[in-house]
């Protein structure tokens, strides 16, 4: 998709204004992060586990070459097809060209977050080709016509009546308004669509090395549907889902799922080994599978980045941060929100554009603290704002003016004696427009701080000198005490 | 089959790595460094735990595969596990009934259960009169309950597992709006980290299925105002029967 990463302030504040919303990011924290806290309190060698988890991810990142190869290698001898593509485009069209090939009239879609990178299913529209987001949340949001609102949850941000007033348009009928009857109506929609798929694209959690195997986990079923039904079956994943063993699944399975969710484990995970057997009774004909980088590759790059790699797309970080939680998932204005969001999307798709997301952040450390792999998120912030301000001509985005403004800043501060009669200065021509010691308002570029809290007069008399002052007077008292005794 | 791009591409993720094509050192984080032989004893290990803890890890299923969202019910014979499912079906008011073709079915004789009941189970084969794929498929989408075996199940989070083969569709546990899997002694693993044990020493052997499914209750989902509802897609209900 489009980034519109530079509208990040705009959404933002439209996002703080919506009651609607900021309801219903009361179950992000309420629903999905309280669940995680207890999941990973219920789990015995917990912390154990996400170390392996990280140990896993670091080692294969590190040797992704090797591990890439060895996948590749294992999807071709199981009867599979490969495709490497450098870009969003590169992929499409691939899965284009596939669909146009074999016929197909319907896609069904399981949820990847990698093809809303490549909003697939619009380019699958464009060229007349049925494609149907089959998890529940992603459907609505097609429907509405918009982007994922958080990563596992795409549809949370929409109340059960904007749900209910969706589905009526779609079906003209009447769906009901409660949840267990919404659902019930979709169940009936997305069946009928189901059986007549002739192709499926999916995302992958985890790609096996060693065996060539993809690992498909959701709780809808949708993952099945798609990898059971369609003549023809692709993955597409980001060139780092990889896990070198079979053997190290369980671990990387345990972790995902209780951060995401804080399920033990989804109603259904789902491993393929390659297209169906000759002697089974059902199953794809063809399995493809799509590697794509589309700017993985400059984290690959960065050693200070490189661990966003590490991400499992659990969306713990998410359910924890202070920031994503009130100003909601499209502020972000890409794929990706919330804190890991604030690092990928500005990599991703432009970090001169998005470079307000570096900065949407407190830094308060909770989402390293959730995050199942320990991934250092506030310190990929910080290493990202430090590009913004002073970074090559093409990522740095501050403008001449604030340049400007910080230098000025920075030569009334460096010396004592300019701070000092600089505060004195302040304070002298700030004192007709201060009421009660504070600046209720200030002009810009300073109202950004006056929006929301007051700004106190700087002191006539600044600490230095009345604390020079203090030790004068109490250095006299002491010498005419000791006279006196 | 075909492999596309790939020099190029593994070209551009060594120059980002700054490495140059070399295997990497062995590692303790992974399990890649295991020879076959290690994967082999290890699940030869496995298998003796699963018979000489059986009981044991029955009675941790049967509590996890309850919290996990299936009914749960434990008999002591085949013939009682069969009138169970034959119950199930009639409460459910089931009459277009569809079962895998699995050995579990020469023990448990649930055909001659339900046509007691005046319901003959169709068989989710391929191979059965005049069926085809798309037929299979009809048939499953239009069935209230699929009966299948177990493969595994595990006790660690109340998941039975299936490998799609021959005989076992990969629909007939999904499809259709209730699932009743029939689990035997013997058949429980502890952990995940057991099973992928188990799957990898099959691979090694060249003896893994085309895909594997782990099925943890329900199909939900909470993507109406995070209300978890069962039954979007695949079954609504699913139900455990265990014999011992």
């Amino acid at each position: 998709m489009l980034p519109t990463t530079d509208r990040f302030k705009k959404g933002a504040k439209e996002t703080l204004a919506d009651p609607v919303i900021q309801m219903s990011m009361e179950a992000v924290y309420n629903g999905f992060h309280t669940k995680r806290q207890s999941a990973g309190a219920d789990t015995e060698g917990w912390e154990d586990q996400r170390d392996r988890g990280r140990a896993i991810k670091e080692h294969t990142i590190e040797n992704l070459d090797y591990y890439l190869e060895m996948l590749t290698d294992n999807v071709d001898a199981n009867g599979g097809n490969v495709f490497f593509a450098n870009d969003s485009a590169a992929a499409t069209e691939y899965i284009l060209n596939l669909a146009s090939d074999r016929d197909v009239k319907t896609v069904i879609k399981s949820k990847s977050m990698v093809s809303e990178e490549m909003s697939l299913a619009h380019e699958m529209e464009a060229v007349g080709i049925e494609a149907v987001e089959t998890d529940l949340g992603e459907y609505i949001i097609q429907l509405a016509g918009e982007a994922p609102y958080h990563i596992i949850a795409p549809a949370i941000h929409k109340s059960q009546d904007q749900v209910a007033e969706m589905f009526k348009q779609t079906t003209g009928i009447d769906p009901g308004d409660t949840p267990e009857e919404l659902t019930t109506t979709a169940r009936g929609m997305l069946r009928e669509t189901f059986q007549r798929a002739d192709m499926s694209v999916t995302g992958v959690n985890f790609a096996v090395a060693e065996s060539g195997s993809i690992v498909l986990v959701t709780n809808e079923g949708n993952g099945r549907m798609c990898t059971s039904i369609p003549r023809v079956h692709v993955a597409v994943m980001g060139m780092e889902k990889i896990v070198p063993s079979m053997q190290d699944l369980g671990v990387m399975l345990r972790i995902l799922i209780r951060s995401a969710t804080g399920q033990r484990i989804s109603s259904y995970v789902t491993m393929v080994n390659g297209p169906r057997r000759d002697e089974e009774e059902d199953g794809p004909e063809e399995f493809h599978l799509v590697i794509v980088d589309n700017g993985r590759m400059k984290l690959l790059a960065d050693e200070k980045l490189r661990e966003a790699l590490y991400c499992l797309r659990c969306g713990a970080c998410l359910n924890a941060c202070p920031v994503y939680r009130k100003v909601g998932g499209h502020s972000y204005g890409w794929v990706y929100p919330g804190p890991i969001g604030a690092v990928v999307s500005p990599v991703l798709s432009g970090l001169k554009q998005a470079s307000d997301l570096p900065f949407a952040s407190s830094l308060c450390g909770a989402c390293r603290e959730v995050c199942p792999v320990r991934i250092d998120i506030p310190n990929m912030l910080l290493h990202l704002r430090q590009q913004v301000v002073e970074g090559p001509p093409e990522v740095r985005s501050v403008g001449r003016m604030e340049r400007l403004g910080w230098k000025a800043w920075r030569f009334g501060n460096i010396k004592s004696g300019r701070f000092r009669r600089g505060g004195k200065l302040a304070n002298r021509l700030g004192r007709p427009f201060a009421r009660g010691g504070m600046f209720k308002r200030l002009p810009p570029p300073l109202s950004g701080w006056t929006r929301s809290r007051d700004m106190p007069l700087p002191a006539a008399s600044p600490f230095r000198d009345r604390f020079k002052k203090r030790l004068a007077q109490s250095s006299q008292d002491s010498q005419s005490s000791e006279g006196e005794s | 089959m075909a492999i596309t791009g790939r020099d190029a591409f593994l070209g551009r993720v060594r120059g980002a790595l700054g490495k140059s094509p070399s295997a990497p050192a062995p590692d303790d984080a992974t399990h890649l460094g295991l020879t076959p032989d290690d994967v082999r004893s290890a699940a030869d290990g496995v298998r003796r735990e699963m018979s000489e803890q059986a009981d044991v890890l029955l009675d941790a299923v049967a509590d996890s595969a309850a919290t996990a969202g299936w009914k749960v019910r434990r008999v002591a014979s085949p013939e009682d596990a069969a009138d169970v499912v034959a119950e199930i079906c009639y409460d459910a008011g089931a009459t277009k009934i569809l079962r895998s073709d699995q050995e579990v079915f020469n023990a448990v004789p649930v055909d001659a259960a339900l046509q007691a009941l005046g319901v003959t189970p169709g068989i989710a084969t391929v191979g059965q009169a005049g069926t085809d794929v798309p037929a299979l498929k009809q048939a499953t989408f239009d069935s209230d309950v699929g009966i299948t075996g177990v493969d595994y199940a595990i006790a660690e989070t109340g998941t039975v597992v299936l490998h799609p083969r021959q005989g076992l569709s990969r629909l007939v546990s999904l499809a259709p709006g209730r699932h009743i899997a029939i689990l035997t002694r013997g058949d429980v693993l502890p952990s995940l980290d057991e099973l992928f044990t188990l799957e990898r020493a099959d691979y090694n052997e060249g003896a893994i299925a085309g895909s594997m499914n782990l099925i943890s209750g329900p199909s939900r989902t909470g993507d109406i105002a995070a209300t978890i509802v069962d039954g979007i897609h695949g079954p609504f209900e699913v139900h455990l029967v265990i014999i011992g």
